[in-house]
């Protein structure tokens, strides 16, 4: 019993401490966020054509799928390519609402007289039932915009200039998938295309769905992801490089504070697979 | 009988989408399914959210019935009761605020639309009528152009005032200012695209008529484009978006991360206690996942500058390898499952089995 409660208390300084003392440290490198960033870099979009991003998170994988999405949606923002938000999640409903609008206020805030506005650099068509059945629907329709309907405020889709044109899904020129859910995530990599036309995809998944998205990303069906809250990490420091007044130092710590429960989970096993080694030797050696 | 009707509605829907999804589109559209294929879609959303309405009846009954007899655990059923019932008088009210809100932004936002409909219907009659003659109001149905235009002058009017009324009323209690000025200086602008509106005087729309409207249309977009934006603001500040911020992002987010979060702990104790080199196979494991987790952290590359580059190795070589062949066995084996919920032969409810 008191084994288990110091290995709870070194789990919690270690994740504590950095969190609490702002510490940081440079994240690992990690090659599928930097393909992921020349992907988002290589996607371009002509007036009416846009990116959908679909949030399919809650509290649950919050600490790494948050960071993902708001990465991915300000380097969407800094290339101006109209995003529309969505979800097949109705726990990701907030994360839909306030994401974006932090993003846009941070860029606000660094560019001085540029603005990220609702209705421009984004909008928010909400929480969508049906999962399979209304990607299935969306990428058969001839219209998008008509077919989203309205935001979450309610304001028809079309009675915004940026959004009002999309067209069929070849209007759609990338799709975001932020998600820990892998059946989410497979509704997307299976339906969202159609004869002749696949958008190009990037995922953001939880460290433990990493190994299944990558037999995606093999098979050329994924084009870019990002690895947990290290790829988001990664992805930032990316981003940092491009445009320096970004600011990712929340996200380092987190990243941080993760490394080192990592870090201590590692130096757990290495612990309980050496402790009864010198018992049996101590044993041993008493006779 | 009851049965018979399931499983025949299970086979038919079932069929629809399998031949949807296999046809090419020629056959689709010489079936005539293209068309129907969205309200079909839609038809089969409404029945799986009929499913979330059963699921909310089904908890209030059980958990009433709890709660009502005070039997074993009821404080947990009035907990949930509780959280059920101010979620969903919240949620409606923040719906029935966002309906309003968008109903004032659209009578806005309609303004800028009536001015290029004008337009477009004297190029539409232009098209139809003798060439170069732009006139409207010819066959009865559409009001004259004068009669529009005063509509569209007296309409916009009314709008301006009700949305410079309200943006006085927020100037007191809203810290960011620079939002309100844009609205007001692009109210001035519209009110001056109005007073141009009064050149428009004749019958027909000349070249001259319809660049008035045009510039009018751009200055009522970027007013009411403003307005919605403020108005989104506004909104966002009220109370029930602050208690609805309260529940979901203070309580629910908060204690659902929570709960996530022990996770961790319980990690940390298994991987001490459980992750034990017995064999070979476990050792290798061991080594997989130290490198994986090495090469993700910063630490990993002081150990070994290569760890990244091992860990991507790892994961993309034998990790794809392996996952790949698990997916396929997987994929197999749902597909025997659909097959067996789509013949009606997997669940007890609709087979003929009896007790």
């Amino acid at each position: 019993m008191e084994g288990r409660r110091i290995i709870y208390l070194l789990m919690i300084l270690a994740v504590a401490v950095p969190v609490l003392f702002g510490v940081s440290q440079q994240p690992s490198r990690l090659v599928s966020a930097e393909r992921m960033y020349d992907v988002v870099e290589g996607v371009s979009v002509r007036p009416g054509e846009v990116a959908m991003v679909w949030f399919d998170f809650g509290p649950g994988s919050i600490a790494e799928n948050e960071p993902q999405a708001t990465v991915l949606i300000e380097h969407l923002f800094r290339r101006r390519i109209p995003v529309v938000v969505i979800s097949q999640y109705q726990q990701a409903e907030a994360f839909l609402r306030r994401i974006p609008e932090e993003v846009a206020a941070r860029l606000e805030r660094e560019n001085p007289g540029q603005t990220w506005r609702y209705g421009e650099a984004w909008v928010n068509a909400g929480y969508k039932p049906g999962a399979a059945i209304y990607i299935q629907a969306m990428v058969n329709t001839p219209d998008v915009s008509k077919f989203l309907g309205r935001d979450v405020s309610g304001m028809p889709l079309t009675s915004y200039p940026a959004f009002s044109s999309i067209g069929g899904i070849e209007g759609v020129k990338m799709v975001g998938e932020v998600t820990s859910l892998v059946g989410v995530f497979d509704n997307i990599i299976q339906f969202f295309q159609k004869s002749g036309y696949r958008p190009t995809v990037v995922h953001g998944c939880t460290s433990i769905t990493i190994p299944e998205a990558y037999i995606f990303l093999d098979s050329g069906q994924l084009n870019g992801l990002l690895e947990g809250i290290a790829g988001a990490a990664w992805y930032s420091e990316v981003l940092k490089k491009h445009f320096p007044k970004s600011d990712n130092q929340r996200l380092l710590v987190t990243n941080t504070a993760l490394s080192m429960a990592h870090l201590m989970i590692i130096l757990l096993i290495i612990a309980g697979n050496v402790a009864p080694l010198i018992g049996r030797v101590l044993r041993r050696m008493r006779g | 009988m009851r049965t018979r009707i399931i499983r025949t509605a299970t086979f038919l829907g079932g069929l629809y989408f399998f031949l949807y999804f296999v046809c090419p589109d020629a056959t689709i559209e010489a079936l005539g399914l293209k068309e129907g294929n969205e309200p079909i879609s839609n038809g089969f959303i409404v029945i799986g959210a009929m499913a979330v309405g059963l699921g909310l009846f089904n908890l209030v009954a059980k958990h009433g019935t709890q709660l009502i007899f005070k039997r074993q655990g009821w404080p947990f059923s009035l907990a949930l009761l509780l959280g059920l019932s101010s979620m969903l008088v919240v949620t409606t009210g923040q719906w029935i605020q966002g309906l309003r809100t968008s109903r004032e932004i659209r009578a806005a936002q309609v303004i800028g639309e009536f001015a290029t409909r004008i337009v477009d219907d004297a190029q539409g009659f232009a098209e139809k009528g003798s060439a170069g003659v732009k006139s409207i109001g010819v066959d009865g149905k559409i009001p004259s152009l004068k009669i529009r235009v005063g509509a569209l002058q007296q309409y916009t009017e009314t709008q301006i005032a009700r949305v410079t009324n309200q943006a006085s009323d927020m100037h007191h209690t809203w810290s960011n200012q620079t939002l309100l000025a844009e609205l007001h200086q692009s109210a001035g602008e519209l009110n001056f695209a109005v007073s141009a509106l009064g050149t428009i005087s004749g019958e027909t729309l000349g070249a001259a008529d319809e660049q008035t409207l045009k510039t009018f249309s751009q200055a009522a977009a970027k007013f009411s484009s403003l307005y919605s934006l403020v108005m989104r603001k506004e909104s966002g500040r009220g109370l029930i978006q602050r208690l609805y911020d309260l529940l979901y992002q203070g309580v629910f987010i908060q204690l659902g991360s929570a709960m996530f979060a022990l996770l961790g702990v319980y990690i940390a104790a298994a991987a001490y206690r459980a992750f034990r080199i017995r064999t070979l196979e476990s050792a290798l494991m061991m080594t997989a996942a130290l490198i994986v987790m090495l090469g993700q952290i910063a630490f990993g590359k002081h150990l070994y500058e290569g760890m990244p580059a091992l860990r991507q190795w790892l994961l993309e070589v034998p990790n794809s390898a392996a996952f790949r062949a698990i997916r396929l066995g997987a994929g197999v084996a749902g597909l025997m499952l659909a097959i067996r919920m789509w013949l009606s032969i997997e669940s007890t409810s609709s087979s003929s089995r009896k007790k």
